[in-house]
Formats: structure tokens, sequence, C-alpha cells
């Protein structure tokens, strides 16, 4: 019994480590980046307001993404307008979403924190610069995973899930501060 | 478009509202963000220690999702075999990975030349946030499972959209409520 409950434990163990350690690899390269380029920006206090809600979209745009992607390949279903489809609603979400943050990222600003560094309009455009730009790496880069997993035999959903954990943390930063760049804020 | 519709329409208010979960977590590092420029390592791990424990807990929903549909946890709040192996299991997972982060993260502050505070106490502050969210969320994900399945709910629907938020707002939270006590 007991040797069995040690069994299933190093399983658990097993199953979860490895795809920890590439999502760990991936979000301390985002980790780099933010403290290395984006902490010294004067509107650093209203930038780090939208960072966690552009890095939670990951499980919540991209995610969803890849399992519906995954699911498509396993079950047949995966055509072009299955694809486009998906591809088209996400990009409607994150750009409902982008909007969403940069106002609420304004108000938080105003009411709480009280920088008034950024106007409005910079703040949103920087949140849905930063998420299309994501998008435009995270969908067919997991596209292409995907297809090549289930191509070589390999579950998606065991296979693409992590890598694309640190590929779209990592590409989130990355494009938010090239976003930043691109609109000159300060 | 019946495909483009049923996404939006599914898929719009978990992502709004996680966002608005991620904008308190973004306000709460805003209000505090003296930590960032004194303890710059707490920046640099920060993603990564919102990852694993979004993740650790995503992992113990599917687990006990499953083990609930397949009769071997029994539906009830009670201690049983599967859940001692589920939580000794995870708690191991945890905390080797947090090893690997903390070891990464100081190779990349050493060779990248970021200022380094106290390592011992840092370490004792991430150790003691990572446990306290770890307990506080396997007992409490495992007694919304129950709730939620009794009620002939899927657990998983319910409970992993709002795992990464939650995540995203409780680990700065608590880091910055020990740094606070500690230091």
């Amino acid at each position: 019994m007991e040797q069995q409950e040690s069994k299933s434990k190093s399983k658990i163990f097993k199953e979860t480590f490895p795809s920890e350690i590439i999502s760990i690899i991936g979000d301390i390269f985002a980790g780099i980046i933010l403290l290395l380029l984006v902490l010294p920006f004067k509107s650093f206090p209203i930038l780090i307001i939208i960072v966690p809600a552009l890095l939670s979209l990951r499980g919540n745009l991209s995610g969803p993404f890849i399992a519906r992607t995954s699911r498509d390949f396993i079950i047949g279903e995966f055509n072009k307008s299955s694809w486009v489809q998906n591809t088209l609603a996400t990009f409607s979400l994150a750009i409902i979403t982008g909007f969403f943050i940069g106002i609420c990222s304004f108000m938080m600003d105003l009411f709480l924190i009280r920088t008034f560094i950024l106007p409005i309009e910079v703040v949103i455009l920087i949140s849905i610069i930063s998420i299309i730009l994501t998008l435009l790496i995270s969908i067919p880069s997991s596209t292409l995973l995907n297809y090549f997993s289930f191509k070589y035999g390999l579950d998606p959903n065991n296979t693409v899930n992590p890598l694309m954990t640190a590929i779209d943390d990592f590409f989130t930063v990355i494009c938010f501060y090239i976003t930043l760049i691109m609109l000159g804020v300060p | 478009m019946n495909y483009f519709w049923k996404i939006i329409k599914e898929s719009l208010i978990i992502v709004l509202i996680s966002s608005l979960m991620g904008l308190f977590s973004g306000t709460l590092l805003s209000a505090n963000q003296e930590i960032f420029y004194a303890i710059p390592i707490i920046l640099l791990i920060l993603p990564s220690l919102n990852s694993l424990t979004g993740d650790i807990s995503t992992v113990l929903v599917s687990r006990i999702t499953s083990a609930l549909y397949i009769g071997t946890i029994p539906p009830k709040v009670q201690k049983s075999e599967r859940l001692k192996e589920n939580f000794f299991g995870l708690l191991i997972t945890i905390l080797l990975s947090l090893i690997v982060l903390i070891a990464l993260g100081y190779i990349l502050a050493i060779t990248t030349r970021i200022k380094i505070f106290n390592p011992f106490l840092i370490i004792f502050i991430l150790l003691l946030t990572v446990l306290l969210l770890f307990v506080i969320m396997f007992i409490s994900l495992f007694i919304s499972s129950i709730l939620l399945f009794k009620r002939g709910k899927d657990p998983n629907n319910f409970l992993i959209p709002f795992i990464t938020s939650l995540a995203d707002f409780l680990t700065p939270f608590f880091l910055i409520v020990f740094i606070i006590i500690f230091i």
C-alpha cells in the first residue's frame, strides 16, 4: 500500500515537473525583460498595472485557442473554416479585452495610483497592440506545434501547452516592450 | 460563422473577469512598486511564481475532478488515500520547481549584475509564500470541487478559468505582505 502510494506520488511528479520547468524558463526570461527593459520606464507605475492582466490572457485567450485546435485535430474536425473562425474569435476577444484592460488601467491610475503620466488613448493602444502582436506569434506557432504533434503521434494536449506557456509569457512581455517603443511611451 | 459566435459567447465574460483580477493584481504591484527597485529579483521571478502556483492548482483541479468522476475520491469533504497522494505529489513538485526557479533566478541575477538583497531572507519569504498558497489553494479547491460535483457541475469548467487569475492576485499579495512583515 505504502509502495503504491509512493509510486503514485512519483508519477504525479514525473508528469508535472518537466512541463513546469519549461514554463519556469519561459517566465524567467519574461521576468528579466520586465526588470531590465520595462522597470526603467518613467511610466512604470501604470505599466505594471497592465502587465499581470496581459499575462493572464495566456490562460484565457491562447490557452483555449490551443485547446480548441488540439481537440479539432484529435476528433478529425480540423479544417480551414474551423481554424479561421477560431482565429477570428480569438482576435475579436483580444481587441475587446485589450480595450477593457486599457480603460480599466487608466481608471485604476486615475483613482488609485494617481501618476497621470499616460493619456487614456495611449494606455488603450498599449494594451490592444501588445495583445495583437503576441497573438500574431502565438497563433501560428501553436497551430504548427499542434499539427506536428498530431502528425508524429504525440498527444497535442500534453506537448503543446507547456511549450506554448513558455513561448506566450515570454513574447507577451517582449511584445509589450516593442509596443512601448513603437508608441514612444516615456 | 456559428463556431465564431459560440466561442465569443462562451469566453467573453470569463476573459473580462480574469482581466479585471489581473488589473487588481497590477494595481497592488503598482502601489508597492518601491519593492521592485529595492529588491529587483522579486520582479524577475514574479511571472514564474504566478505561473507555478496557477499551473499546480490547475493540475490539482483536473486530478480531483477525474478522481471524482471515476470514484477514486468520494464526493465528501474527508481525507482519503488518493487525496493524500495528490497533496504530497503536488507538494514535492511545487517545492522542487521552486528550487529550480530560485536557482535560475539567482544565476540570471548574478550574470546580469542585478542588485541582490539578503538571499536567505528572500528564499525564506518565497518558500513561505508558496507553501501558504499551496495549502490555501489545495483546501479551497478541494472543497469547491466536491461542492460543485455534488451539484452535478463539472469542477473543471467552473474552477480552472478562475485559478490563473486567483493565483495572479494571491501570489503577489502574500509576497508583498511577507516582505512588509519581514523586511
